[in-house]
């Protein structure tokens, strides 16, 4: 199915109605994943209280700024133009059609009739275009919304229902940007006011309302009793089941777990893999595994210095790294190898597992060649009087517990081969500050985007020079011309096989040369307990939706 | 004049303490994890916070801003310091206060016992002292929620602000610091029981519990109220630990993402404000040491 519906008019009722048999497809499908279980009528009413491990965020606008945290709140009361279904292709939303012009150089949206924000301005062409503006303006100091609308020049308001934007270059990746919560839009009206307050209560149409918002203990959600918005994939219409929803800020994951079992919240995200492994004992705790988007978790290689600028060094390294008994060893089976460099939720993803097998032979063979053939007394390898060492600065405030320990096997593997990894735990601005000066040789950064686009900002040299802040995404500090043309080339050509054929072709380039080291899917998981039914999370980036769920009691 | 001094020091060492730590402050802004902020944004950031300034007109203007009474407007909460911190005081305050009345209940029941139950009383007390003394707050805690809430689920693992909440936080932090106290006071208690005025006390017809009562207690309780002071200081910094794992709003806490996201308003506002109760305090046990003790009074 193509995302770019090239019809007139008429024939996009059609398409609407073919969305609407979607709804209901989906419906049965996702009945027959997540909340198979209770299968029993939903009910309405009842508050939900979910407990978050993400950092609370310092503003609930997803425009500002713009991360997970941001994604994990902003998903239950505003929404986007358009989202995914479960096979990855871009479904109606806020938008009902849209349609790219020959040239890829402008787009037309038609919106949904009859929608409102919650504060009672309609939903037309005119709030839509102040929410672009609105990413767009510096003031409002967007960081991952103002990314993915980079290449939108100008909005024009054809009619109260229509708008039709203007690129600076084609973008195959705007239907997924538009997809995410981050540029969610939001009521024009509301964003009329200051900062400060938009932050405190942003307006939406979504499901839920922000009533009020307690830092550091919660925000209180309530339900829109006018609501009728839901995505094309939704399992029902008109207001949400739950009354409310209590979205309670607990940073310690024991703590989180703990309060799960006892019964005062209902859904905990940021499960570590000791509690979901326990929770498989418990008949009243589910499992949710919804990974997000975008790249893997992965190591990058830097390849801007000695000793990862010399080819063989890198495969050496991959060679001489146990990942997979560490992974089924400290994840209690919950995390999945990976061997690409996107998420195994992005239907682009391509992998070579043959690249990336233990081979500790193979590993002393390339080093030997590389020339580190000396050892000193500590059994490191050593060249030209220097040590085979690997700075490697781990960000506490990304890395799991578990991932740590993983990081922590790898260097007991490597040290086998001659290689010192040097373990840096760093908070994470530290953990900026030595990505900015290049003092790093090994590094796990995450990314989460929708699409295989996520490859241009990771891999594109353009990515190697650094914002003022001196972070850049390209960490692995890969540049090769044969690798931005193809990354640029992809994220201009809308023609699915093609797109399809340039970002394979990329993926390979990058997992070749051994810039990353592939490790497992971002880590999403959520628990939760068993008198909840009709949870799912949103195929975009994995947040959680509450608009079909309902509690049993 | 002294406390000006030591708030001034305070200030002063947190503003250029951070600056040292490698890291951007308006990248913190943006968000954090899993964020580009782009040029744009950055610059407008760093114009609305005044980052862009030379570091000295940066210290200075958060200097003149002190004297004023203004304590800024936090990074990462996008609120005045002040507010944010007459939000969170209160809950950090009842813990702490809490914590250090419990650990003196607990500290001077079981020096009381041991006195009364002989030598192997003392072992023993001396034991569960050291040991609790010696636990980590981290630890403690979650043994607590482990016990009291997943095995025996009599409380909660989180605290609200019920009163059931409060118990199992104010333990965490009070054990610790009934072990310190426990260790001074029966010792000074020891001492008293032996002294020539119990003797005499004795000789009159005063039975064992009343000695203990009325003559040994205060004694115990000269050392205990001269560290008490510095146990405020401590439960500042164990409530950063216990407030976090019990999901409890509060200073801790607030201090703890403050320094992570490199919120300079908001860790130097923290700062000030446990300075300034440290300071309070000191004083406070100062005079209460002076109305236990006679002998100072004369000094």
């Amino acid at each position: 199915m193509s995302f770019a519906f090239r019809t007139p008019r008429r024939a996009a009722v059609a398409a609407a109605g073919a969305a609407a048999a979607v709804v209901l497809l989906a419906g049965c499908s996702a009945g027959g994943t997540g909340s198979e279980e209770n299968a029993g009528e939903p009910v309405s009413g009842g508050n939900l209280v979910y407990a978050t491990g993400d950092a609370e965020p310092t503003c609930l606008d997803p425009h500002v700024g713009g991360n997970y945290p941001q994604a994990l709140a902003a998903s239950q009361y505003l929404e986007p133009l358009v989202s995914k279904n479960d096979d990855g292709e871009i479904i109606p939303w806020l938008a009902s059609e849209w349609q790219e012009s020959e040239d890829g150089l402008s787009w037309t949206f038609t919106l949904r009739e009859g929608v409102q924000f919650t504060d009672g301005t309609p939903l037309n062409a005119e709030a839509v275009k102040a929410n672009i503006e609105h990413v767009q303006d510096p003031e409002t100091a967007s960081s991952t919304g103002y990314l993915a609308l980079q290449k939108i020049e100008s909005v024009e308001v054809i009619d109260e229902l229509t708008l039709k934007l203007n690129l600076k270059a084609a973008d195959s990746a705007l239907l997924e940007s538009f997809s995410m919560p981050w540029v969610a839009i939001q009521s024009p009206t509301a964003l009329e006011r200051s900062q400060e307050e938009n932050c405190a209560a942003p307006v939406g149409t979504g499901p839920f309302i922000v009533e009020k918002w307690v830092k550091q203990d919660s925000i209180t959600m309530v339900r829109n009793e006018n609501y009728n918005s839901p995505p094309a994939d939704a399992a029902h219409e008109g207001p949400a089941y739950l009354e409310s929803i209590t979205w309670k800020f607990i940073p310690e994951s024991a703590t989180r777990y703990a309060a799960l079992q006892a019964g005062e919240v209902h859904v905990i995200d940021n499960a570590q893999p000791d509690s979901i492994a326990a929770a498989e004992n418990n008949d009243v705790i589910k499992h949710l595994d919804a990974p997000r988007p975008g790249a893997s978790n992965r190591l990058e290689l830097n390849t801007s210095k000695a000793p990862f600028n010399d080819p063989l060094v890198r495969e050496a390294f991959v060679r001489a790294v146990n990942v997979n008994d560490g992974v089924s060893s400290l994840f209690f089976g919950t995390a999945e190898r990976s061997y690409s460099p996107l998420s195994s939720v992005e239907p682009l993803g391509y992998s070579d597992e043959s690249l990336f097998g233990y081979d500790p032979a193979e590993a002393n063979r390339l080093l030997d060649e590389a020339g580190w053939t000396e050892r000193d007394t500590e059994g490191y390898r050593v060249k030209d009087g220097e040590r085979l060492s690997l700075e490697f600065p781990v960000s506490t405030n990304q890395s799991i517990p578990a991932e740590q320990s993983l990081f922590e096997q790898l260097q007991a593997t490597a040290k086998e081969a001659g290689f010192e990894i040097k373990l840096n735990l760093l908070d994470l601005s530290s953990w900026y500050g030595a990505l900015a000066e290049n003092d790093y040789n090994l590094v796990s950064a995450p990314y989460t985007k929708v699409g295989p686009d996520v490859l241009r900002i990771l891999f594109h040299s353009d990515s190697t020079v650094p914002a003022p802040s001196g972070y850049f995404a390209n960490l692995s500090q890969v540049k090769l011309d044969e690798l931005d043309e193809l990354l640029t080339k992809g994220s201009e050509t809308s023609d699915p096989a093609e797109r399809a054929a340039l970002y394979e072709e990329a993926q390979k380039i990058v997992l070749e040369g051994y810039y990353i080291l592939p490790l497992y899917d971002q880590q999403n998981h959520f628990l939760y307990r068993s008198e909840v039914s009709g949870l799912r999370a949103l195929p975009t980036v994995s947040t959680p939706t509450f608009y079909d769920a309902w509690l049993n009691s | 004049m002294g406390a000006v001094f030591v708030l001034w020091a305070v200030a002063t060492l947190i503003f250029f303490g951070i600056r040292l730590i490698p890291g951007d402050p308006a990248e913190a802004i943006l968000g954090g994890p899993g964020s580009q902020a782009s040029p744009e944004a950055l610059e407008q950031v760093r114009r609305d916070y005044g980052l862009d300034q030379p570091l000295l007109v940066q210290y200075f203007t958060q200097l003149g801003r002190l004297l004023q009474g203004d304590l800024g407007d936090s990074y990462s909460l996008r609120m005045p310091v002040a507010e944010l911190l007459g939000n969170q005081l209160p809950g950090t305050l009842l813990l702490s206060a809490l914590a250090l009345l419990v650990a003196w209940l607990l500290a001077l029941g079981l020096a009381g016992w041991s006195t009364l139950n002989g030598k192997a009383a003392a072992v023993v007390a001396s034991g569960l002292e050291i040991a609790a003394a010696a636990v980590p707050h981290f630890w403690l805690a979650s043994i607590l929620i482990l016990l009291f809430s997943n095995t025996l689920g009599w409380l909660p693992p989180v605290s609200t602000n019920s009163a059931d909440g409060l118990v199992l936080p104010v333990l965490a932090l009070a054990l610790p610091l009934a072990g310190f106290l426990g260790q001074v006071m029966r010792e000074s208690m020891l001492n008293a029981m032996t002294s020539p005025f119990a003797l005499s006390a004795r000789a009159r017809g005063e039975g064992e519990t009343g000695v203990l009562f009325r003559h040994a207690l205060r004694h115990a309780a000269l050392p205990g109220i001269a560290l008490s002071g510095w146990a405020f200081g401590s439960l500042l910094s164990g409530a950063v630990v216990v407030e976090s794992i019990f999901a409890r709003p509060g200073l801790g806490r607030t201090l703890l993402n403050a320094v992570t996201l490199r919120d300079i308003p908001l860790v130097t506002g923290v700062a000030l404000v446990s300075a300034l109760a440290y300071v309070v305090v000191m004083a406070a046990s100062d005079v209460a040491e002076r109305a236990a003790d006679p002998r100072l009074r004369a000094a």
